[in-house]
């Protein structure tokens, strides 16, 4: 690639605001404190701090969705009682750094770096900053307005691959504590007070529910007094809202998403009932990687559409929620959760192709299903993930991201865990979890498309969706284009729905 | 709240040492150790062992990019060789490198820029034999055939037409082939289209520019990570010992002095938001004069988001989506760009006359100290917070590596930056904003219409 002008490009680019994550954290207190931690001193000149709170979006009340988002953007994103927002921009200008939040479902996490150098001045604000919120209005107002716009306009209008898999999640988690958006849905957050964030706070930001997570060259002293100074929040207990696993009607079930868009993007999926908590993940960790391991040219799925056929610019698979994965080579840890969906992603094709793709997509699923992995595919995958995942765990701040999460899912350090895991796992070990865990007869698809009602009727109608391209192919993709173009969906007219764009989020 | 880090900042600044014990006068900019070692053919080594555990990063850098495409029709070919250098090899086609990165867990890609191409692989140190061995070959041995070659151009083209698509980098072209005449930085690294279409008839040229750029006295392997010096240096010599040195120098046209401001418009066929670029030319990198480190520190003061130009463009009259400086640091005079991107075409004058009165402040009005030094603690902690892996260590050293192939170059630039004082931003503010050394680019759409809906629309 030439790169010129990056810098000018990602400043020019429009850039989605940070969503708000949520997570949780079953481990053990320690003796004298309330605040549990996670702590991985080295020598580095750099400390990093990821305080997390066992709270998030699941823990939205009924009618309130949307207000642990806004009581996070709150606190990293507003002033303290003491100082403004603008004052704290200000005092991080020559600190070259910031104060950030992520919030998911079970988790919001607080994230920022510091050089040791300025790190007094820093865990000063933000230590201010997590324990005297300032909740003030004119902040409300600001912050209250970029999470409607955030919805309304960047997910519903800028984005229909973020749209498409955002939609997917609230469609399998329908009446479930999952099933908004972790922003919110734009009804209930016009309808949130400042009140309702304080309440918020009160309750969900407890001594109980914080989990410290610091790294760096930080003086040893300082976890000590982040336990002092957290006293402050009230003791709380731990709780957990219940969450099961999602029911969902069987059969396929599909939503087109209508929208005035130049291409047609697609997600498909199911919940699956396993977690990086449970013995078998690492197996689907390797299915997963090989059939669409993010944003590599190693992705089976990626070879099959996007190098054979040069429908898009790829395809991936996922077995953990990975938002913003467009704009990233890997996911932001401390997004934990108890219940995850299989999920496909097929990035935009053009409308002609929509069909072709979508039945594309559920060939090879339905193949994968059927035929499990080569014991090729397996070791080479085996052997790609058990190094790259010194990769997703190179900095710092991922590393301390992925020590958290350990400890939310009770496993070892996730390097060293995974890389016994997956020494010890078997072909017969991948197919056999590709068989209980991938096998699903209620697979949920979101299809973000201008012409919905064309695409409805070839899809209930069975039509052929034949393809062509603008260069040879070789005869074995010609061959399994037959097929695909006539492949048969087995779904109910009354499953397949048209929702105009408009009611997305509301 | 984002971190704002200057682009030259970025450029400059190489990674932060991992390993350091804090003591009061370890300020050093670039506080890894590091060592340098050279072969006898001219090629050059730079460790850098840290505490991050089991990666390392393989960079690569060649002093070669879009400045050397001399000759007429040329131009692109750094950019494009760089695509060839993926073909294949003698000993390794292009699928058995794909599968050898892909067992080592890699993370892999290359870039070209005006000075520089820069092969990088961040992957499990214990593959770091079969990997230098890989990358020797084809550093040394590369070897594509017509058919490929031709494959490979149009690929090109693709990128060619997908970025074209994007106004910002037509008015970039569009900036730097009405700022310099002579020097070959009056074309982008992408390169003029009539040149990527003919590219398809050059393969003889391929095989020449190979010939001259990628040599040893070119070119610095750069290890960072999980590595030792003894390591490094007896896989290097091992593999790349048997490496030729050259002779080929390229003679690169000096820009005369601009005489007087230049101007140039581009009618965009489609709607989209106007866009204003207003230059000056610059200094090139140094690490000894003054003159652009004080411009990249006035760069931040002035048009950053800091500024009081955006407070008041962005934020309060809100009239521009987007405002940034560009300046990088460069082999040759560069120039220093302003760019605007304006919400509704009526603006347009109004934007870019307030950019301008900017740019003339600067030129009477000293910088308080206090800002200055809020800027410069900014520019070093944020050039201080991006080396937070092996990777962004090594990817932070590649640029300097180009420019005086040694990290010391990042320690000497910091002492230049702590001397400089408000007075020395005023002195070069006057010596390089003077209007017979400017160059203003407009974009905006077409049609009458289309301007009236450009208020609506944004950027996607």
């Amino acid at each position: 690639m030439q790169r010129q002008i990056t810098t000018l490009l990602i400043t020019f680019a429009v850039v989605m605001p940070l969503l708000a994550r949520p997570g949780f954290a079953n481990t053990p207190k320690t003796m004298a404190t309330k605040i549990s931690s996670t702590l991985l001193p080295n020598r580095s000149p750099l400390v990093t701090f990821r305080i997390i709170f066992m709270t998030g979006a699941a823990s939205d009340p009924s009618g309130k969705e949307g207000v642990a988002a806004l009581t996070a953007a709150m606190i990293a994103q507003g002033g303290t009682r003491t100082i403004s927002y603008e004052q704290i921009v200000e005092a991080m200008y020559p600190m070259a750094t910031s104060f950030d939040s992520q919030i998911d479902k079970e988790m919001t996490v607080f994230t920022g770096t510091t050089h040791v150098d300025n790190l007094d001045k820093y865990y000063d604000l933000i230590s201010q900053m997590l324990l005297d919120p300032g909740f003030r209005a004119d902040d409300f107002t600001r912050l209250k307005t970029d999470a409607i716009n955030f919805l309304k306009v960047l997910l519903r209008q800028s984005n229909d691959e973020e749209l498409g898999k955002e939609y997917l999640y609230n469609v399998i988690y329908q009446r479930h504590p999952y099933g908004h958006h972790n922003i919110g849905t734009i009804g209930s957050i016009e309808k949130l007070t400042l009140d309702d964030v304080r309440a918020f706070y009160k309750a969900n930001y407890t001594q109980a529910n914080t989990v410290m997570g610091l790294a760096g060259g930080y003086p040893k002293e300082l976890p000590a007094k982040v336990e002092t100074d957290f006293a402050k929040l009230p003791a709380g207990r731990q709780a957990r809202v219940k969450v099961d696993r999602p029911k969902l009607a069987s059969g396929m079930h599909i939503s087109i998403i209508k929208r005035e868009t130049r291409a047609t993007a697609l997600s498909l999926g199911f919940p699956i009932n396993v977690t990086r908590a449970d013995k078998d993940w690492p197996a689907l960790a390797v299915v997963a990687s090989w059939f669409g391991q993010h944003r590599s040219s190693n992705s089976y799925l990626y070879q099959q559409l996007r190098e054979a056929r040069g429908l898009n610019y790829g395809d991936y698979a996922y077995i953990e929620y990975f938002p913003r994965g467009m704009f990233q080579f890997t996911p932001d840890p401390n997004q934990g959760r108890r219940s995850q969906i299989f999920q496909i992603w097929i990035r935009p094709v053009v409308p002609e192709n929509g069909h072709f793709v979508l039945r594309a997509a559920l060939y090879e699923y339905d193949k994968l299903v059927r035929d499990g992995m080569s014991k090729e595919a397996f070791e080479a995958t085996r052997e790609f993930l058990t190094k790259y995942n010194n990769i997703l765990t190179q900095t710092q701040d991922s590393q301390l991201g992925y020590a958290l999460d350990s400890r939310y899912y009770n496993i070892p350090d996730y390097v060293t865990y995974m890389r016994e895991q997956l020494a010890k796992l078997t072909l017969h070990d991948v197919n056999r979890a590709i068989r209980k865990y991938l096998k699903s007869d209620a697979m949920r698809i979101a299809i973000i498309t201008r012409d919905a009602e064309s695409l409805r009727d070839a899809i209930i109608n069975n039509k052929p969706s034949p393809i062509t391209y603008n260069s040879p192919k070789p005869k074995g993709i010609t061959e399994e284009d037959k097929v695909i173009e006539n492949y048969k969906l087995n779904v109910k007219p009354e499953a397949v729905v048209i929702v105009p764009v408009e009611k997305v989020f509301e | 709240m984002k971190i704002l880090i200057l682009m030259s900042l970025i450029l400059c600044l190489p990674l932060l040492a991992l390993a350091q014990p804090k003591s009061p006068q370890s300020r050093k900019l670039f506080p890894y150790d590091y060592t340098i070692d050279d072969l006898p053919n001219g090629l050059r080594l730079v460790t850098v062992p840290t505490d991050y555990p089991n990666l390392v990063a393989l960079y690569i850098v060649v002093q070669a990019g879009s400045r050397n495409e001399v000759e007429a029709g040329k131009t692109g070919f750094a950019h494009f060789f760089e695509h060839i250098m993926f073909r294949g090899s003698e000993n390794y086609t292009a699928e058995r490198r794909e599968a050898i990165f892909k067992r080592a867990g890699a993370e892999t890609n290359a870039y070209t820029s005006d000075d520089r191409t820069v092969y990088h692989a961040t992957f499990s140190k214990d593959d770091l034999d079969p990997i230098m061995k890989m990358e020797a070959d084809r550093f040394m041995r590369l070897k594509y055939a017509l058919p490929e070659f031709q494959t490979e151009s149009l690929a090109v083209k693709g990128e060619y037409d997908k970025n074209s698509a994007n106004p910002i980098r037509q008015l970039f072209e569009r900036l730097r082939e009405t700022a310099f005449n002579k020097h070959t930085y009056s074309h982008t690294t992408m390169g003029f289209i009539k040149d990527i279409e003919a590219m398809p008839t050059q393969y003889d040229y391929s095989l020449e520019f190979f010939r001259r750029f990628y040599r040893p006295e070119y070119t610095t392997v750069v290890i960072v990570g999980d590595v030792t010096r003894p390591q490094a240096v007896d896989l290097t010599r091992k593999y790349f010992g048997e490496w030729k040195r050259g002779n080929y120098v390229a003679d690169i046209p000096a820009e005369p002095a601009q005489t007087g401001p230049r101007i140039s418009h581009i009618d965009w066929p489609s709607p989209t938001l106007p866009i204003v670029a207003v230059a000056f030319r610059g200094p090139a990198y140094s690490d000894v004069t003054k003159d652009k480190m004080a411009l990249d520190l006035l760069a931040s003061v002035a048009f950053g988001q800091n500024s009081d130009l955006y407070q008041k463009l962005v934020l309060k009259e809100q009239k521009v989506e987007t405002l940034g400086a560009s300046f990088d640091d460069q082999m040759d005079p560069e120039l220093f760009a302003v760019f605007a991107r304006i919400k509704d075409p009526k603006d347009s004058d109004y934007v870019r006359d307030q950019i301008l009165e900017t740019y003339k402040r600067y030129t009477t009005e000293l910088i308080s100290q206090a800002k200055l030094d809020a800027t410069r603690s900014r520019l070093r902690y944020g050039f201080a917070m991006t080396m937070n892996s092996s990777n962004a260590i090594a990817s932070a050293l590649a640029p300097f590596i180009s420019l005086r192939r040694s990290p010391e170059t990042i320690d000497k630039l910091a002492v230049v930056m702590d001397a400089i004082t408000p007075q020395d931003i005023r002195d070069m503010a006057k010596k390089y904003f003077r209007d017979e050394s400017r160059t203003i680019v407009t974009l905006a759409s077409k049609a009458k219409e289309s301007a009236k809906n450009d208020a609506k629309e944004g950027e996607k």
